[in-house]
């Protein structure tokens, strides 16, 4: 949420038990008091962050190193070495934030914005990340490159 | 903005906060009206890909609960 933009406090997670009514009415009324301060949420000014992040939620990648989780802090990985719980969160932000990049370059590419620079305007991150993580969607297929345009490489997505 | 009723959508566990939810309603606990409930069987039941969804459509805040 908070990589997209959207902000973190928008989403509350709270545990409340079958027999605990009166929390369920505090959580209620705090969750709408604190997205009543964020204001109103306008999906369309975030298409392209919203369709990203669903892409990289629903896609394999995080699903696979997220199912990892036990058996590399619990039993280790093929190394036999064992991840401590840290060190495992800071590779799934690391993972979770390239796959959200790369994610929004193919949405920003599928809409038509086909160079480096045209891409890095419209998503705001750095052309040096942006060529990097091309280079990264190319080897998957899922984006190719077009020839050039005046000295520009075009980018096209599969 | 003044009057300005947020969307919710609350994502409740069957078990534990529908049921405080419905417990609530029973003993007339006032709690704001905001919130559009989605029943599911077990918070664990909710995928992050739900909550993305749910603000495509225009929602202004989520809750999960369990």
């Amino acid at each position: 949420m908070e990589l997209a933009g959207i902000g973190a406090d928008r989403l509350h997670l709270a545990w409340v038990s079958s027999a605990e009514a009166q929390r369920f009415a505090e959580v209620a009324t705090d969750t709408v008091e604190s997205v009543r301060k964020q204001g109103a949420f306008d999906p369309k000014a975030f298409a392209l962050q919203l369709n990203a992040a669903e892409r990289t939620l629903g896609g394999e990648t995080l699903r696979w190193i997220v199912g990892k989780e036990v058996a590399l802090t619990k039993k280790g990985d093929v190394y036999g070495r064992k991840w401590d719980e840290e060190q495992f969160g800071t590779v799934l932000n690391s993972v979770l934030e390239r796959e959200y990049h790369k994610n929004l370059i193919y949405c920003a590419v599928s809409e038509g914005f086909t160079s480096v620079r045209e891409i890095g305007k419209k998503i705001g991150l750095d052309l040096k990340r942006i060529s990097y993580l091309l280079a990264d969607l190319e080897k998957t297929n899922m984006v190719a490159f077009q020839g050039m345009e005046d000295k520009i490489p075009v980018f096209a997505a599969l | 903005m003044e009057n300005f009723e947020p969307k919710i959508v609350a994502f409740l566990c069957n078990w534990c906060a529908y049921a405080g939810a419905d417990l609530a309603g029973v003993s007339r606990l006032q709690y704001p009206s905001n919130m559009r409930t989605v029943r599911v069987m077990c918070s664990g039941r909710v995928d992050p890909v739900f909550i993305v969804k749910a603000f495509k459509e225009g929602c202004d805040g989520a809750l999960v609960a369990g």
